[in-house]
């Protein structure tokens, strides 16, 4: 049988193609501008208030997402139920759609002249161009990450570790949070970090659903998309600083899933 | 205080139908081939799996009747569970793994209990190692602390020797037998393995296609096996006895009794040598030299049964023995109960497995 | 590098050199000069020229045109970037002024008015002037940058210092583009914006436009120009003359569009 000889080349040129295409754009945000230029235009108040509206509205999101998502997320895993795989589906969908169309979605919803329009506003709620809309966009598109994740990492518990905890005198309220969230952890972070850079990144639907303004609605997305028509040097500098926060969760993220004592036992 | 549970259950293609009873102290070894329902039998004991219709009682209390619509969850029942792979929790250290089951106990007394749980089973050097870093033998020994720290009703192991290695398993084996005899507790023991369900039940039951086909002692089910299947399934005739090796490079195992009988594997120290019923030849007695490749030990024919062309006799003498032959040598030989006979087998024939004291 | 490395890695190096040299080829040149046929015009426009140059586009006959709508200061940047569409049509003429003085067009025209309007939800009556935008209302404007946002600054530097400070209070979101806050408004989201008369002409009959005093209507004249360097000049130069006279100044008249002012 002949050596297929030009396989591994093929498969070292893919990694470094994917590899530079990747990394280029996000290169070249820091090497376009000057550091002295980037720091300077994050001088701008503005800048400083979209920053901080993006991080704490993507950590209340994130906040929601998990403490729903990983009793939900245990329930799909654990039980076996006529139309399962539907429903995991349903919550998968907001995954493959365009945020614009997330933004339509809650606007269909929640809007003033949505399904639950008439009765937010009887209720005296206004969700729209609010901050709490702003969450709720967040959380609408980064949560299918999230439960993905961590159906996937309670799926692949050893169920015995759960039956042997019921044995053992434990109810399944203390089984999951004593034996499945620890072993199921790292995969729960993961997806935990997903989220949350999802969350960061999200644009068009809080665009939509949200609105833009300074403080109330304008995260750093929006933020950078307003100063990329007037001041691209500040576009760049809100980018830089939006890359180096990401990539610190993605980073703080990784390290804390590597110390993490689970181990799975060999089979 | 004894334990018992009666299940009537659909599994898939499988239907499970049966009834064991466990006097108190004593072992019930359920013995039978992969899918046969013997786990199921304590998923449902322990109530991790509902039955259609069942019965679960530990000495007075009942945990299952669906007659009356009383089904324990099973953190309310009282059960040692020793799972197939252990079941230890990763995340956890050896001794919190005990711990887990002391959670109804002061919060204080957990660690020391837990420690002294493992030191019982000579594991307290490792009691703060975490599972991944034990060895197969030692998780089955935590697992099996970890089940009796519960102080259960009823001690329920599940295949608790296959995940070991042949070695392993001889020691761990002989560590459970004793484990069990102190124990107490009614056990029910799941096994695929008809000569550990011997050495490790009082009595065996044989389930096969999720009912139980013959129940009895290890001895009465190879000597009078119910069916074909139960024939097959109780294999080898185990003898125990002292190694020690010949000059011919052969070992001599001296049997309880007195009697010696000589191998061709080599093993020195407490063995047990096991040979297969159809390897016995059976002939008049006489007294004829055995050949120094040959066994041979007197007995009387206790029993024949016949199972289509194949007969096992069971035959009581030096040692217990089970031979199997045809139905033809039976008349040929004009065997019945009382016959004085000569077993003969190989030397080459007899196993021996070393059991470490 | 050990021996097993070497040949991949060269191999890798060489794959990435051809395609980045590919790259590179696509570039200005990439597109064949305008000769004949169905060439393709690509026009850049402010997002309040949708609804009439999409239909001037559709009865074009110098060619193929192909409209990219957005927010006029985003495609001003654009261009700024390299980008080279064949016609630029802003909602003002600072930026195609702009772009002239940079090099980066030909001389800009002077090709439509419009007005800048208060609209609101046709079925609702809380704003119906200028003045109720002071009380407890919320509105949509643009952002800083966007034509229709500088216009609406001029509207509400004209007004007494304390008028405009209580309506800018009630502005709930700065869009990047008109169209998102004529989507707002039809939302119901917003109880008033300010966008231009041609987007509530064609909302269908969602809004109303509430007239802006005399004394504060800005001037709102649109301005177009032609790209420099870009691959089709001459159906860029008919689109544009078609916009000054003939099938798109019509267009721009049926969608509510004014004439350019007389003075160039």
């Amino acid at each position: 049988m002949k050596q297929a000889r030009w396989f591994p080349p093929l498969l070292f040129a893919a990694l470094t193609t994917a590899l530079c295409f990747l990394t280029l754009p996000i290169v070249a945000i820091f090497v376009d501008t000057g550091p002295g230029e980037l720091l300077a235009s994050l001088d701008d108040p503005a800048a400083v208030d979209a920053l901080t509206l993006s991080l704490w509205t993507s950590a209340l999101a994130v906040g929601i997402i998990v403490l729903v998502g990983t009793p939900a997320a245990f329930l799909l895993a654990t039980r076996s139920f006529r139309g399962r795989d539907l429903l995991v589906t349903l919550i998968e969908l907001p995954l493959v759609l365009p945020p614009a169309v997330a933004g339509i979605g809650l606007l269909a919803a929640l809007g003033p002249n949505g399904l639950f329009g008439q009765a937010l506003d009887d209720a005296g709620i206004r969700v729209v161009l609010t901050t709490t809309s702003v969450v709720l966009a967040l959380t609408f598109v980064a949560a299918p990450f999230y439960l993905r994740q961590a159906e996937s990492a309670f799926s692949a518990l050893d169920r015995s570790w759960l039956d042997a905890s019921r044995t053992l005198g434990a109810g399944e309220a203390t089984t999951f949070a004593r034996v499945a969230i620890p072993a199921a952890l790292p995969g729960l972070i993961a997806g935990l970090a997903l989220a949350w850079g999802r969350a960061l990144g999200e644009f068009g639907a809080t665009l939509m659903f949200a609105g833009s303004f300074r403080g109330v609605t304008q995260t750093v997305p929006l933020a950078i998309y307003e100063r990329f028509a007037t001041d691209f040097t500040a576009a760049l500098g809100l980018s830089a600083v939006l890359v180096a926060v990401s990539g610190a969760i993605l980073l703080t993220v990784k390290l804390a899933t590597r110390a993490s004592p689970a181990r799975v036992l060999p089979r | 205080m004894s334990f018992r549970v009666e299940a009537t259950t659909d599994l898939g293609a499988l239907h499970l139908d049966v009834d064991l009873d466990v006097p108190s102290g004593r072992c019930l070894a359920i013995a039978g081939p992969s899918g046969a329902g013997k786990s199921s039998a304590l998923r449902v004991a322990a109530g991790l799996l509902q039955p259609m219709v069942g019965r679960v009682v530990s000495g007075r209390e009942i945990w299952l009747d669906t007659a009356r619509g009383i089904d324990r969850r099973p953190e309310e029942r009282r059960c040692g569970y020793v799972f197939q792979d252990y079941a230890l929790f990763p995340h956890h250290r050896a001794w919190q793994n005990v711990a887990y089951a002391l959670r109804d106990r002061p919060r204080g007394s957990r660690e020391p209990e837990a420690r002294a749980w493992l030191a019982r089973f000579g594991l307290e050097a490792l009691a703060d190692a975490r599972p991944a870093t034990l060895s197969g033998g030692e998780r089955q020994r935590v697992a099996l602390a970890r089940a009796l720290a519960r102080r259960p009703d009823v001690l329920l192991l599940d295949e608790p020797l296959s995940a070991l290695d042949t070695r392993t398993r001889a020691r761990a084996s002989r560590h459970l037998a004793d484990v069990l005899r102190e124990s107490q507790v009614p056990t029910i023991l799941v096994t695929h393995d008809f000569a550990e369900a011997a050495l490790l039940g009082n009595e065996v039951a044989i389930i096969d296609d999720g009912r139980v086909v013959q129940r009895g002692s290890a001895s009465q089910l190879a000597a009078q096996p119910a069916t074909a299947f139960v024939a097959d399934f109780t294999g080898a005739v185990v003898l125990y006895g002292t190694a020690t090796p010949d000059s011919d490079g052969t070992t001599l195992v001296t049997l309880a009794g007195g009697h010696r009988i000589r191998s061709t594997d080599t093993a020195d120290g407490p063995v047990a040598a096991t040979v297969f019923p159809w390897e016995i030849t059976i002939e008049p007695t006489g007294h004829r030299t055995p050949r120094s490749t040959q066994n041979q030990l007197e007995a009387q024919v206790l029993s024949i049964t016949t199972i289509g062309g194949r007969a096992r006799l069971g035959l009581s003498g030096a040692a217990s023995l089970t031979a199997e032959v045809s139905t033809t040598a039976i008349s040929h030989l004009d065997l019945r109960p009382g016959t004085p006979v000569t077993a003969t087998w190989k030397a080459a024939a007899t196993r021996l497995v070393a059991l470490d004291s | 590098m050990t021996a097993a490395f070497r040949r991949p890695a060269l191999v890798s190096l060489l794959l990435i050199a051809f395609s980045g040299s590919l790259a590179a080829c696509g570039s200005d040149e990439e597109r064949p000069e305008a000769s004949s046929g169905t060439d393709e015009v690509l026009v850049s426009a402010a997002a309040s020229l949708k609804g009439a140059l999409t239909s001037y586009g559709s009865s074009f006959d110098g060619g193929e045109v192909k409209l990219s709508f957005a927010g006029s200061d985003e495609l001003a940047a654009q261009i700024c970037q390299g980008i080279k569409p064949d016609v630029f049509a802003a909602a003002n003429t600072k930026l195609p002024d702009q772009l002239f003085k940079e090099g980066l067009v030909e001389t800009p025209l002077r090709f439509t008015t419009n007005e800048l309007v208060l609209a609101v939800p046709a079925d609702s009556d809380a704003v119906t002037s200028v003045d109720d935008l002071a009380t407890k209302v919320t509105i949509a404007v643009g952002a800083d940058g966007v034509p229709v946002g500088e216009y609406t600054r001029t509207v509400l530097d004209r007004l007494p210092a304390a008028q405009s400070k209580s309506i800018l209070g009630n502005v709930r979101s700065k869009e990047p583009d008109v169209g998102g806050i004529v989507g707002k408004l039809t939302q119901g989201a917003v109880d008033s914006g300010f966008v231009y008369r041609s987007d509530v002409e064609g909302a269908g009959g969602k809004l109303r436009a509430i007239e802006l005093p005399d004394r504060l209507k800005p001037t709102v004249e649109y301005g177009v120009a032609i790209v420099k360097g870009s691959p089709n000049r001459a159906g860029g130069r008919e689109f544009v003359d078609g916009l000054l006279e003939g099938a798109g100044a019509q267009a721009l008249k049926e969608n509510g569009f004014g004439r350019p002012s007389p003075a160039m």
